[in-house]
């Protein structure tokens, strides 16, 4: 058999794989490494999420929204009273459980305005990927 | 529903894996499991090793299933990861085939026929099984595997001629020897 002739054959050898007997432990194994990892994936992104959303929370509170300026406007005045017990009310929710997390002095404010913008917008982002991810594995 | 994944052809089931389908990435890793498996150990790989490898390259595939648009076979895309996982695992493991040849372990099988793929590839040494089973097996090209193991292109060209000659010399049937043949005019 000449070299041209041998090369197409050891390619063919190559190709031809008998199934191992222990196929179907293996195909488990890649399996169950699938789900771990899937599983840690959603867990992080969710995690991502939370710390995101909560982080949204506290910098949406203290954004001042100008609408109880000296400008005169009664309705307006009602609206920012409203947003602002509002907040309050949250603020409190978001204050108990970060106190029970042991993050009760955690300075956000510390953080340049872009930078939490950022920051938020990230985990606002994540926190939709893994609502994605989580979708597309139900589905 | 299993018989409809059994039907499906392996670049549908790698579309449907790339949106999350783990269901359908099964069907192609019991499908191309032991192919994968057994380059690895063709390679030179313990088969523990192997098989830790292969498990790495199928999780690898999984998460890059978008990558794969059916240019080639599925089999041979996984194929290529494992192969690349394993020169980096040996790599790192210090056991690398640098210019140093090694002994071949001889074939433990006659010459009466046609000797076994596994068996004749024990015959060469670990560069030359390494570069022809990349070229041959993985489908890859002289310059990627002179890239991958970081070795100087003929290198690997004089590894994979000569493990190939080594291959066919001990593939190829043996010739009858004598059995009626030349005659003796006196």
């Amino acid at each position: 058999m000449s070299a041209d002739e041998f090369d197409p054959e050891i390619e063919r050898l190559f190709g031809r794989s008998p199934p191992l007997p222990d196929a179907a432990l293996f195909n488990a194994q890649v399996e169950q490494r699938l789900q771990k990892g899937s599983h840690v994936r959603v867990l992080a992104l969710g995690l991502a999420g939370v710390i995101g959303g909560v982080v949204a929370i506290r910098e949406t509170m203290s954004v001042n929204l100008g609408l109880t300026g000296g400008d005169g406007v009664v309705a307006g005045d009602a609206l920012g009273q409203g947003i602002r017990s509002t907040s309050l009310g949250i603020q409190n929710t978001v204050q108990l459980g970060l106190d029970q997390f042991g993050l009760g002095n955690l300075e956000l404010g510390s953080l340049g305005g872009m930078q939490m913008f950022w920051i938020a917008a990230g985990a606002l982002i994540a926190l939709a990927a893994a609502g994605v991810m989580k979708l597309s594995q139900e589905m | 529903m299993t018989q409809v994944l059994i039907d499906r052809h392996d670049v549908e089931l790698a579309a449907l894996a790339a949106a999350g389908g783990r269901r359908e990435f099964g069907e192609l890793v019991r499908r191309h499991g032991s192919a994968v498996r057994g380059l690895l150990r063709r390679m030179g790989a313990q088969p523990t090793l192997a098989d830790d490898i292969a498990q790495d390259a199928f999780i690898q595939a999984f998460e890059r299933c978008a990558e794969f648009r059916g240019e080639g076979t599925f089999a041979g895309w996984v194929k290529r990861i494992a192969a690349r996982l394993y020169i980096k695992r040996v790599a790192r493991e210090a056991r690398y085939i640098a210019e140093v040849e090694q002994d071949a372990v001889a074939p433990t099988t006659d010459h009466a026929g046609l000797m076994d793929l596994d068996e004749a590839l024990k015959g060469l040494s670990e560069p030359e099984r390494l570069c022809v089973s990349l070229c041959h097996g993985a489908g890859m090209a002289h310059p990627e595997i002179a890239a991958a193991l970081n070795l100087p292109l003929g290198t690997v060209k004089s590894h994979v001629k000569r493990g190939l000659d080594k291959l066919r010399a001990r593939l190829q049937p043996q010739p009858a020897q004598s059995l009626g043949g030349t005659q003796h005019v006196g």
